[in-house]
């Protein structure tokens, strides 16, 4: 039926781009821009956005579902096998919209002594067999 | 942009028309693993994490310095690439991410995209194919980002000595060169923590 001249067997590819209109974001995008969020950027799934849940299709759906726990944007894409440019824009759609909360660690958290001693501290509880590293000195 | 550098209490800025009525998200922090392929990065990454490892894809700029390349302009290109990781609840409000990242390519590699506020990272060697960790080596130097070099211990012996190892790589006199077995959630939690000492170190504690 119809023009009928497309190939039925098989689904177009969708180009991971399609989802968000052709925009991009991180390494694809300006160079000068502001760089992209980081890749453990967590997302949270606003009241409002669980509540319009139902009226948002494919992916914008998917990723609200995902993250009624807070998720990384990593996370995410993993999950949702998205590429991580893709879940990047979309996730500043639905903020945009108050479907999503975006935590954006600051940027100098690296250099932040209090949080290096609690990730340190926090290691340190793990168990594990000791005296397997020894350094060169 | 989301990301407006407005610093917020608990370093996280937050994006959202409403306040954020739902559990509030554990402040996130990462490391990165790098080395060339098959040396043990999700091994590493796998024997330390709370969740099995997962996979995603990173976009990654290509530097090639090219020999016939006559502008002195690094020819760019952005490659994607598999990279796998995991993570870890440190405390109440405090989670760790793990990256594992390839740096086999005899180009440099630019990592920014993922790099970008890590606390440090972890140069794991196979000293079989010491050249397979060179790119990740100097991208950790040239960004200033805190590393150490990690030789996983396959078979409980390194056919090089460490020191003969930092010869080899050339690393500074700061950056600790030690021995590990990424299949070992103590040994790669020691690890880390050796990376850590050094960021410690460098922020002044």
């Amino acid at each position: 039926m119809g023009a009928g001249d497309e190939p039925v067997d098989r689904a177009p590819a969708v180009r991971p781009f399609l989802v968000t209109a052709g925009r991009v974001a991180g390494a694809d995008a300006d160079p000068g821009a502001t760089p992209p969020m980081p890749v453990e950027t967590q997302l949270v799934a606003t009241a409002a956005g669980l509540e319009r849940l139902d009226l948002m299709s494919f992916e914008r759906h998917d990723i609200v579902a995902a993250c009624r726990r807070p998720q990384s944007v990593a996370e995410i894409a993993a999950i949702l096998r998205l590429h991580l440019n893709v879940v990047r824009v979309l996730a500043e759609d639905l903020a945009a919209g108050g479907h999503l909360s975006v935590y954006v660690p600051s940027a100098d958290i690296a250099r932040d002594v209090s949080v290096l001693r609690r990730v340190i501290d926090g290691l340190r509880t793990i168990p594990g067999s000791r005296g397997t590293v020894r350094d060169s000195d | 942009m989301v990301s407006a550098p407005s610093p917020a209490p608990g370093g996280q800025s937050v994006t959202a028309t409403e306040a954020p009525g739902r559990a509030a998200p554990p402040l996130p922090v990462k490391m990165v693993v790098a080395g060339g392929f098959g040396v043990g990065k999700t091994t590493a990454v796998g024997a330390i994490s709370e969740i099995r490892p997962l996979t995603t894809e990173a976009a990654i700029t290509e530097v090639a310095a090219g020999v016939d390349d006559l502008s002195h302009t690094p020819h760019k290109t952005t490659t994607t690439v598999a990279m796998d990781f995991g993570c870890l609840t440190i405390d109440d409000g405090l989670k760790l991410y793990l990256f594992g990242t390839p740096g086999q390519e005899r180009f440099g590699f630019m990592w920014d995209d993922l790099v970008q506020g890590a606390l440090g990272g972890l140069v794991i060697v196979d000293t079989r194919r010491l050249d397979d960790c060179y790119a990740a080596v100097d991208y950790f130097e040239h960004r200033g980002i805190p590393f150490a070099v990690a030789v996983n211990a396959f078979d409980g012996h390194v056919e090089h000595t460490l020191d003969e190892v930092r010869w080899a790589l050339d690393v500074a006199e700061s950056v600790p060169v030690i021995t590990f077995d990424a299949r070992e959630r103590g040994s790669v939690r020691d690890a880390l923590l050796v990376v850590l000492d050094v960021a410690l170190t460098r922020a002044g504690g």
